[in-house]
């Protein structure tokens, strides 16, 4: 194994991980406040071909990013509506929600099946750009690629360095203990679902607009539950889930490495691994608390009327 | 109160609407046309063009034949389904008295019945189904309308009513390989699949002959998604491709792109398959491609199924007989290349090549084809090897 | 964690007052109805003429109607695979990998003993894909019962490694250069009988079946009274000597092996072969439709039914209003959307 095939192993994995690792930040906010939001998957492609729409109507890809992630917002309100304001089971109303995103990004991007667009421009490293082509093109990445390490570290810093963090993961622990130290969970939970959101427009974006240039019907493939796995693997921290989201599109990368070396390993079986490792985590864990999830997860909040 | 008034809102607005979609004729004149489906009216249409088919459209009322075409994926994908609705579109440029039903993205296997049978029951008389895995419902339901005319694309079944027609790209393969051979630098060729299918090794094979052909020291390394369609997955596979060294890839998927629009971001070179619309995605490092245009072997057989002398033909056509096409050179492609590309194409037309002429040597140094035998389309649609020089497994 | 405590108290008016639960569904229904169809107008379709393609293409005609039914034969089977967990505060969320892997061993049944008759192969390949159901049930279960990992996130994991296996197998083993993702065609024997010279198959009467027993159990039986008793108070349950943990496994396993029958039913009725990713969410529609109906066999019957309306009718939709096919999704998600809010003016009508 080459240097070069190494770091082509780690550049494609940075590539296809990126919007995987937004939508996990997304998805980790959502359930520290205490929401299983199972339709990520929904809300990636709404989010994706409402981002690749106005891509490839403006073309600008900075404009398409911006919608992406305000439809990724509005996609999620929609169930904080359904699971905070009229409390609806979570599980439900997130498949529901998915269903919803299947059809409605279907409406949206039908015009736009096969259309060029402009994508997210890349960006050189300065003082790579004086090595030989096949390797500065490794590292050429776009403004979403650069920016989701930072964005990782400010989403950890969010929720354990700030008293609106604080509160979030207060009411993910126990809604109605919040409650009676004075904070209101209905309101935090409709910010952790809006903010959940829009990373996880931000991640739809790059699938779309930076990474495959292209939108096509229920272009996600499972990228949605890979994320819910995701969060369930790196303990709901921020920081682990870059790990693990580099892990996981590793595991791709490399898989395909081997098909094209002509190694014959199933690709299938490959691509279960890091679900397998997920539960055999959780069964190392086992019960303990100390790493179990936010405790109300998934409860709805009575309130208080 | 409020919640009262609410109710009674959506009680009045509820019978309402159940009244109209009760009496639903007599509700239709709200909107302007009640079908949009509307049949081509009698537009003077038998004079103006003198079409270069054997049928003159009879100028009645009404469609002469309603066409139902069903294909797998979305009919502007840049790719095989565009080509094929083109195609399909083509037959009413030519016979204007047709009327098609079109639907896309419609499920594999016997999630397509339905939307056949929909077809049928709007008065279909000719089904054109053109994905692969359409052919065994097409087939099954030929049996139940032996009065309706079933043609899909690339399979190999045939019936009373149901056949199969589709381009012949071994030959496009093989060119294209001769461009991408002259074309590389590194040496490596990327080939981006989606399924180990007998005809999409074949495609590869004839892709390297070619490319061997002008340059004995090309690899092409074959990578699978295992989807007609999965962009995420074919932007991983170009990535890794290209990052292993390949300076050209080509594909054969449904929409190639995701995979051109990649390459050409890294500034490889990209040769198209399925439709010509591909070219687009790359402005600069386009090298050449091939896509199909059955849009005249359809119209003829549309125009048999009008003038009722349909009969079921096992139908595939060549680059050389229009049923497929090659588009121009990208701008980096430099003019002795351009020339011997056309030249060795020449060649193929002449038959002085045959692409998949013995002695044919796998990659385990098996012969595959004896030295004095050709493959026949029959075993290329079976092959399960990859020729010498293919790194990949085949499987 | 994650309770279904306010599904199954909302079960008991769908039992108590079925027509007033009826009645309210049918407003709730026609409400998501209006949604779309501002949607729909507003995007330049009629909404009248799209209800009308919708209606008359599933209820207008015979043909129409019995591929209602085929599209609701498997929601039957995998509503069913949730709502016996549901009965004992199990979140069956597994439903998609238990179709898969019944689907799976199923297909090794048909692609290997396909020359046996029917009369013996059809009840293999059922008992096959029920236990490739129950394996999969059976590890969340197994996990839950001894309280090491919770059943929602361990289905959901296993949910999406099913599929890959299905197409390890079918890439691996059962793959001919002339297919794509599928394998060979089953042997006629290997196929379920159909009725009625429709697409309609045996599955169908496997599902009402299995619903009558489910509601005859339930009701009428020991194991009904324990699964409620575990249901209401698992604590009081265990003190008062019913076998909790062999309850939990066990019914998981059961809600596994009637998810596998779908699968089987699926690969051996309705498709003839087995396709890698046939399942377009099967699973997941039937975890909705059983939580919609609170888990009870009437309510599962009645909402897959109108579910099944409305995705068999936006087939209709595509041909001659020129929508894509996955808009009914929004439709059907309309629909969830308003059952799930439960609008004011419909509960308060409930009180009075």
């Amino acid at each position: 194994m080459t240097l070069l095939s190494i770091l082509g192993v780690l550049s494609s994995a940075i590539f296809s991980g990126t919007s995987l690792l937004y939508t996990t930040l997304g998805e980790i906010i959502d359930q520290r406040s205490g929401i299983v939001n199972l339709g990520l998957e929904g809300v990636m492609l709404v989010s994706a071909s409402a981002g690749f729409a106005v891509t490839a109507i403006s073309g600008n890809p900075y404009l398409g990013m911006l919608v992406s992630v305000i439809a990724g917002g509005l996609m999620n309100l929609i169930l904080g509506f359904l699971v905070v304001s009229r409390r609806a089971n979570q599980l439900a109303s997130g498949l529901a929600l998915m269903f919803f995103g299947f059809g409605l990004s279907a409406w949206i991007g039908r015009p736009y099946v096969g259309a060029k667009i402009r994508g997210l421009p890349r960006l050189p490293l300065p003082g790579l750009s004086n090595l030989p082509v096949l390797y500065s093109s490794l590292f050429k990445f776009d403004l979403l690629i650069y920016l989701v390490i930072p964005v990782a570290i400010l989403v950890w810093w969010l929720l354990f360095r700030t008293r609106w963090g604080l509160g979030l993961r207060a009411v993910g622990e126990n809604a109605d203990t919040a409650f009676a130290s004075g904070r209101n969970p209905l309101l935090i939970r409709y910010q952790a679902l809006f903010a959940g959101g829009l990373l996880a427009g931000l991640g739809a974006a790059h699938l779309s607009i930076a990474y495959t240039m292209n939108w096509t019907e229920y272009m996600t493939a499972g990228r949605g539950f890979i994320a819910v796995a995701l969060v369930i693997f790196s303990k709901w921290n921020p920081i682990r889930a870059i790990v693990g989201a580099l892990l996981f599109s590793g595991a791709v990368a490399f898989q395909l490495l081997l098909q094209s070396s002509g190694i014959q390993i199933s690709p299938f079986l490959l691509d279960t691994i890091p679900y397998i490792l997920t539960i055999l985590v959780l069964i190392i864990w086992g019960g303990t608390r100390k790493h179990a999830a936010p405790a109300s997860l998934g409860r709805v909040y009575q309130g208080t009327e | 109160m409020k919640t009262k008034s609410l109710y009674s809102i959506v009680a009045v607005v509820m019978t309402t609407v159940l009244l109209l979609t009760a009496c639903g004729p007599a509700a239709t004149p709200t909107e302007a046309p009640p079908e949009p489906t509307s049949p081509p009216t009698k537009a003077p249409t038998a004079e103006p063009t003198e079409p270069p088919e054997p049928t003159e459209p009879p100028a009645e009322v009404g469609p002469c034949l309603i066409i139902g075409a069903l294909h797998g994926g979305p009919i502007n994908d840049a790719g095989y389904n565009q080509a094929m609705h083109e195609s399909v579109m083509a037959i009413k440029d030519n016979i204007p008295c047709v009327e098609i039903i079109e639907a896309e993205n419609v499920p594999e296997e016997a999630g397509a019945t339905s939307t056949m049978e929909n077809m049928i029951q709007q008065g279909a008389g000719m089904i054109i189904a053109t994905a692969f895995n359409h052919q065994y419902p097409a087939l099954e339901l030929s049996y139940k309308y032996p009065d309706v005319i079933f043609e899909h694309a690339g399979g190999w079944e045939m019936g009373a009513n149901f056949a199969n027609f589709f381009g012949e790209p071994p030959d496009a393969w093989y060119i294209m390989g001769v461009a991408a051979g002259l074309m590389t630098e590194t040496n490596k060729l990327g080939f981006v699949a989606a399924f180990p299918l007998g005809w999409t090794l074949t495609f590869a094979n004839a892709f390297h002959l070619g490319a061997a052909s002008v340059n004995p020291d090309v690899e092409t390394t074959v990578t699978f998604t295992f989807s007609w369609g999965d962009s995420a997955k074919e932007a991983d596979a170009t990535n890794s491709l290209i990052n292993q060294g390949a300076d050209v890839i080509t594909m054969h998927v449904d929409s190639p792109t995701t995979i051109i629009s990649t390459a050409e971001s890294r500034g490889v070179y990209s040769i198209g398959f399925q439709s010509l619309h591909a070219q687009e995605f790359a402005p600069e490092y386009w090298i050449s491609g091939t896509g199909y245009t059955l849009g005249g072997t359809l119209t003829w057989l549309a125009s048999t199924v009008v003038d009722g002398t349909w009969q079921p033909i096992f139908l595939r056509c060549s680059l050389f007989d229009g049923c497929m096409a090659m588009a121009p050179f990208g701008p980096q492609v430099p003019q002795e290349v351009q020339d011997e590309v056309l030249a060795v194409s020449a060649e193929v037309e002449a038959g002085t090549i045959v692409v998949f002429a013995g002695p044919i040597v796998d990659q385990d140094g098996n012969i595959v084809v004896a030295e004095g035998e050709v493959l026949t389309d029959d075993l290329m649609s079976s092959v399960d090897w990859f020729v010498e020089g293919i790194i990949g497994s085949p499987k | 964690m994650l309770p279904m405590r306010d599904a199954i108290k909302r079960s008991g008016f769908v039992r108590q007052k079925t027509i007033n639960a009826v009645v309210r569904y049918a407003f709730m229904i026609v409400l998501a109805f209006l949604l779309f169809g501002i949607i729909l107008w507003i995007s330049g379709k009629d909404p009248i003429q799209s209800y009308k393609d919708i209606f008359s293409s599933t209820l207008g005609s015979a043909y129409g109607f019995s591929e209602v039914i085929v599209t609701m034969t498997p929601l039957l089977l995998t509503a069913l695979g949730v709502a016996i967990p549901s009965r004992i505060i199990l979140i069956n969320v597994g439903v998609e990998g238990q179709l898969y892997m019944g689907a799976c061993l199923a297909t090794w049944g048909a692609l290997t003993f396909g020359d046996l008759p029917a009369w013996i192969l059809l009840p293999l390949m059922m008992l096959l894909g029920m236990i490739g159901g129950s394996l999969w049930a059976f590890v969340p279960g197994y996990l839950r019962a001894t309280g090491i990992v919770n059943e929602t996130i361990t289905t959901l994991l296993l949910n999406s490694v099913a599929p890959m296996i299905v197409s390890f197998f079918i890439f691996g083993f059962w793959h001919s250069p002339m297919d794509t993702n599928k394998t060979p065609n089953f042997s006629t024997s290997a196929r379920l009988p159909t009725l009625f010279n429709t697409r309609i198959d045996l599955s169908l009467v496997l599902a009402l079946v299995l619903l009558t027993v489910f509601w005859f159990v339930m009701k009428y039986t020991r194991w009904g009274l324990e699964m409620k008793a575990i249901g209401g108070n698992p604590q009081a349950a265990r003190r008062n000597g019913i076998p909790v943990k062999i309850y939990l496994i066990s019914v998981m396993c059961i809600g596994g092996a009637i998810s596998g029958l779908a699968g089987m039913a699926q690969v051996s009725g309705f498709y003839g072969v087995l396709l890698a990713n046939f399942s377009r969410g099967i699973g997941f529609m039937g975890f909705l439709i059983s939580w919609l109906a609170g888990g009870s066999p009437l309510g599962i019957l009645l909402t897959s039914f109108v579910i099944s309306i409305i995705i068999s009718g936006g087939n209709l939709l595509q041909l001659t209003r020129d929508l894509p096919y996955a808009v009914i999704n929004v439709l059907l998600a309309f629909t969830l959307f308003v059952v799930l809010a439960r609008p004011n003016f419909l509960i308060q009508r409930k009180d009075a």
